[in-house]
């Protein structure tokens, strides 16, 4: 990646569009294992509701406890293979789950969801759906202090170099379609928006829905500036009064919304835009829960040492440990970086040049900030510099002529933050 | 874990734009070399050791304070080099080697290191060691005297002091053109103008320095002087003439620019350019020194942090606040 030859001019990163000439997703010969990873920490063994050795069905919904209000769709039918803590980021306690996969010939499907699926409602839908792939939240709609007023369905991809939703945007408008018919029936929200690239907007006018184009120009697509976009025209429109909430749901959620409901089965194959080491761009249909190395080895990728294997796109994504992590819900994008690529960070203090001042997209006072943040003055970072207000797009450290991991400070702070408000409540 | 290949792994962004500090402070340290070679041409094998005196000294001075503060060794970064290097475009071609040692010390080691170091600088380092030689060893930057020696095929008189001492009209000799191409007396490297210039316009299309400091300053300096030589054109001298003569293009491209000293926000740095180019022409007009710049500049650098104050109101989430 170089900056432009004009450097005043600020660096601009633009998102991928789909092209005709992105072929069809592949789709991987079902794995011999899959794992799942659960939010709710492992610590009570009694309170577990699962077992070694326990046979699950296709589309169970696996809990660590009976009442963790985190679940996973087991995609696939099998044996429980092992139960194991899991360090996620910021020392988040995890839970993974392996299941050894029954042969394609001996899949047992489970059919909880089918006998609700013909009378939906809010509940069984955040009971049932938030396992399919896109990872749709329904918590907001759950959130009396805040009612929802809009639904946005995003056909624009978070991530740089990725392409998953745009291309069910493309290919799948009907079930699109039909899955914004249930949002609208389950939560009576009627407000529903498609955002979409401009190269998408008219596939994206067929699925009945308000269709708002987002610009390829990074991060207009974070749902938090899309939000402020959409309002800024609705007060326009002179409504002030207007507080509008809203809850995003991916294209890719929608769609499987809408062939759960139609079909009565759950769809658990999470599309994946694949990167490889040269740049090279390719979808991949995988069963949730697929270890990365089944897909490494259909497209004959070799890791050698110091490489790196991103999660999510390169502004914002996560660098796994090991090539067995799964395929989750909200992996849209696997991104394989050569060793030779890597740039390090700097351990020098920041020079004041102002390039993250200039190109943060809600004007945080960044050069202030990480002074504060590195000494550790996180309290006084919220205060002062607008901690809170960031919206973790990571242009700031990617144009870090110091290159000072202001990204990582900016989590940290938050992470700690967080948590010395949680031990402040507990007394 | 059948596998026990170790990944590298790291928080993201996992892209960097590929800026870089040494970079930055390398293409500065070229660009200066448009100014510096017309000036060593012109003054010769001493304005030469002058100027590797200075480089050299103030990298020593890094290198000891790097291991006197116990930090990593930063000489690497260029910074050292180029304040060696701006400090001496400033001196005469004659200036003894104990003033350049003194001078490169103040620059790195008061200027610079005992505040943290490059980035912890609340003043230029090279425009506060040359205010302290200046007002300590004022008669070495006489440059009059400090030239006397040499032949030359242009009035060999430091143009600032003619029109301080003589008004506008003693200048009338001088005209843009040979300012301009450097035949003018002065510092190693402020007396070649154009290179000063053509190195700054491509620092600043590459965004090595801020257009936004260099223009204002430049604005700033040339209304005061117009608005004082339209008042009485006979005391002072023209708009063009303050341009062109003393530290002001090292100063406006060079030395108003640096990060560490100068604000981010665009409408602060505008403030903080004009501001600079404004106390310049006072300084020289109505003050006692010859040349304004170098105290300008002390004085914007100290207003930095107030104005970079004035900044673009953050967008608060609108989820949380709306």
């Amino acid at each position: 990646m170089k900056r432009s030859f004009f450097g005043f001019i600020k660096p601009k990163l633009t998102y991928s569009a789909i092209t005709d000439s992105d072929a069809e997703p592949v789709s991987l010969p079902v794995s011999k294992d899959i794992r799942l990873l659960l939010d709710t920490p492992l610590q009570n063994s009694r309170d577990l509701t699962l077992s070694v050795g326990e046979q699950v069905k296709a589309g169970q919904r696996i809990q660590v406890t009976r009442d963790a209000r985190d679940y996973a769709m087991a995609s696939r039918s099998g044996q429980v293979t092992e139960i194991n803590p899991f360090l996620g980021m910021m020392q988040a306690q995890m839970t993974a789950v392996s299941i050894a996969v029954d042969s394609e010939a001996h899949q047992v499907a489970d059919d909880e969801f089918k006998a609700i699926s013909q009378s939906p409602s809010l509940e069984n839908a955040a009971r049932f759906l938030q396992g399919l792939p896109g990872k749709p939240d329904f918590s907001p709609f759950f959130e009396s202090d805040r009612p929802v007023k809009a639904i946005v369905v995003l056909g624009v991809d978070q991530e740089l170099l990725s392409i998953t939703n745009q291309y069910f945007v493309k290919t799948s408008i009907e079930s699109i379609k039909s899955g914004i018919d249930i949002l609208r029936k389950l939560t009576g929200i009627q407000n529903v928006v498609m955002a979409v690239p401009e190269h998408l907007v008219e596939i994206a006018g067929a699925a009945g829905a308000g269709v708002k184009t987002v610009d390829l120009e990074y991060p207009a697509a974070h749902p938090e500036l899309i939000l402020r976009h959409m309002m800024a025209n609705e007060l326009k429109g002179g409504d002030t009064t207007s507080h509008a909430d809203a809850a995003f749901f991916s294209a890719e959620a929608v769609s499987a919304i809408g062939a759960a409901f139609n079909t009565g089965k759950l769809p658990l194959e999470k599309l994946v835009t694949f990167i490889s080491k040269n740049g090279a761009r390719r979808l991949v249909s995988v069963p949730i829960g697929t270890p990365l190395k089944d897909i490494l080895k259909t497209f004959d990728e070799t890791i050698r040492e110091g490489d790196r294997i991103i999660f999510g796109g390169p502004l914002t994504g996560v660098a796994v440990y090991a090539t067995d992590h799964p395929v989750g819900g909200d992996t849209d994008t696997i991104m394989v970086q050569d060793g030779s690529q890597i740039l390090e960070n700097a351990d020098v203090a920041c020079i004041n040049c102002g390039e993250c001042v200039r190109i943060c997209p809600v004007n945080i006072p960044v050069n202030i900030l990480i002074r504060l943040l590195e000494a550790e003055q996180y309290e006084a970072a919220a205060a002062q510099a607008e901690l809170d207000a960031c919206i973790e797009c990571g242009l700031c450290a990617f144009v870090c002529e110091s290159r000072i991991p202001i990204f990582q400070h900016i989590k940290l702070a938050k992470h700690t933050l967080e948590q010395m408000k949680a031990e402040e409540s507990h007394g | 874990m059948a596998e026990s290949i170790k990944l590298t792994v790291s928080h993201a962004p996992f892209w960097h734009s590929g800026s870089q500090i040494s970079v930055k402070n390398y293409h500065i340290l070229v660009a200066t070399l448009l100014a510096v070679i017309p000036g060593v041409l012109q003054y010769g094998i001493p304005a030469l050791s002058v100027v590797t005196l200075s480089i050299a000294s103030a990298m020593l001075w890094e290198l000891a304070m790097n291991y006197v503060t116990r930090r990593p060794i930063t000489i690497g970064d260029g910074n050292a080099a180029l304040l060696g290097m701006l400090f001496a475009m400033m001196l005469p071609a004659t200036t003894p080697w104990w003033v350049v040692i003194v001078g490169t010390f103040f620059t790195i080691v008061v200027g610079k290191q005992i505040y943290g170091g490059l980035g912890g600088n609340p003043f230029h380092p090279a425009v506060l060691a040359m205010a302290v030689l200046m007002l300590s060893w004022g008669s070495y930057f006489d440059f009059n005297e400090a030239l006397v020696n040499y032949q030359f095929d242009f009035n060999p008189v430091y143009p600032l002091v003619l029109a301080k001492s003589f008004g506008a009209g003693a200048v009338e000799g001088f005209n843009a053109l040979d300012l301009l191409l450097g035949r003018q007396i002065g510092g190693i490297g402020t007396s070649c103008v154009l290179g000063l210039i053509i190195g700054g316009i491509y620092l600043m299309l590459r965004g090595y320095i801020r257009w936004e400091i260099v223009v204002s300053f430049i604005v700033g300096m040339f209304v005061t002087a117009f608005c004082f030589h339209q008042v009485n054109p006979d005391v002072y001298a023209s708009g063009s003439f303050h341009l062109l003569t003393g530290y002001s293009m090292l100063g406006a491209f060079y030395l108003a620019t640096e990060d560490s000293s100068s604000p981010v926000n665009f409408i602060p740095m505008l403030i903080y350019g004009a501001l600079g180019g404004f106390l310049a022409v006072l300084i020289r007009n109505i003050g006692t020194h010859i040349d304004g710049v170098i105290f300008a500049i002390l004085v914007i650098n100290l207003t930095n942090p107030i104005i970079d104050k004035i900044r673009p109101k953050t967008s608060r989430k609108v989820i949380n606040y709306a």
